[in-house]
């Protein structure tokens, strides 16, 4: 697997915990949502392929999505955090530090070993 | 940043694009939705943005940013197809689904290859379980030097082949091919979820 490949599976895999942490907090809109993740991530490679994975989380019932009139000059697409979504938001944190955690260990486990050699 | 008419037209061509793309795969209601909400990014990037150097620099960034419309009209046929094939399990799902695969991947070419000849076997079985009520001295078992060589429809039977075979052909031919149809659609619909697990995970 090239690293480029790698890298885009690792992105690909994020994305989902992404957008559900972004929303978590309260009601955003498709840019506001593309604007914070732009602001703490690189995940954001092409915007108009964020609106396909807020579709596809809104069919799985994860996010609910109703459009706003009259808040700017045109609607806006506002989605939230459902019950389920919010649910499998937890089990996605719990399960991302617990992997976060034991590939840091290797990682530190394989550098001590480095020092050594050294 | 207020748009020229010429800035118009080119939002308008974008969305125009986008929309005549979607439309080959998806419903017309989730079209229009998804048109929408990317006019409704566009016009709120648009507003939010200098016309500097010129209006129509900052209006092919903002367009570039957003993604070429056949990409988008991708992503969000690469997000639906497949999950509405492994949610529905429906015949023109799944022929949708594996045949955007097919142009897409090699993995998909060969689950088009394969799903083309489960389904034409199939509809091969049911043409032999639907014409031999209305053929049948041209329809069943055939025998050559009095060994079954193949099961099928010969107009005009040829020289040296007998056809065997009774009315039982009919449910069993129909049997044969539910099950290969059956049997082909539940392992495209196992492919593609386990190809949306990866996609996702």
């Amino acid at each position: 697997m090239s690293h480029e490949t790698w890298q885009e599976q690792l992105r690909r895999g994020s994305l989902d915990l992404a957008i559900l942490l972004t929303v978590s907090p309260g009601p955003r809109y498709g840019l506001a949502i593309i604007q914070h993740l732009e602001a703490f991530t690189d995940l954001v490679v092409s915007e108009g392929t964020i609106y396909p994975i807020l579709g596809r989380l809104t069919r799985e019932g994860l996010l609910d999505a109703t459009w706003v009139e009259g808040e700017a000059a045109h609607a806006r697409k506002y989605y939230r955090l459902t019950k389920a979504g919010a649910q499998r938001l937890d089990q996605m944190k719990r399960e991302w530090r617990e992997f976060a955690g034991k590939i840091t260990r290797l990682i530190d486990d394989a550098e001590r070993h480095d020092h050594a050699a050294q | 940043m207020q748009l020229s008419d010429t800035g118009e037209s080119r939002v308008n061509g974008y969305l125009f694009v986008l929309e005549r793309s979607l439309k080959t795969f998806l419903p017309i209601d989730v079209v229009r939705d998804a048109v929408r909400e990317i006019e409704s990014h566009l016009r709120e990037r648009i507003g939010a943005t200098d016309a500097s150097p010129n209006e129509r620099v900052a209006l092919e960034q903002i367009l570039s940013e957003l993604g070429p419309p056949l990409r988008v009209a991708q992503a969000y046929s690469a997000e639906r197809t497949i999950d509405e094939a492994v949610a529905t399990g429906r015949f023109v799902a799944t022929v949708r689904a594996v045949s955007q695969l097919a142009a897409s991947t090699l993995g998909g070419f060969f689950l088009a290859c394969w799903l083309f000849i489960g389904y034409l076997v199939s509809f091969a079985f049911f043409a032999i379980a639907i014409l031999k009520p209305i053929f049948p001295n041209n329809v069943g078992v055939q025998y050559v030097h009095g060994l079954p060589v193949g099961l099928g429809a010969h107009f005009p039977l040829e020289p040296g082949v007998q056809l065997g075979g009774g009315y039982w052909i009919i449910p069993f031919a129909a049997a044969c091919g539910l099950g290969i149809f059956v049997g082909t659609s539940r392992g495209a619909r196992r492919v593609l979820a386990r190809w949306r697990e990866r996609r996702v995970s």
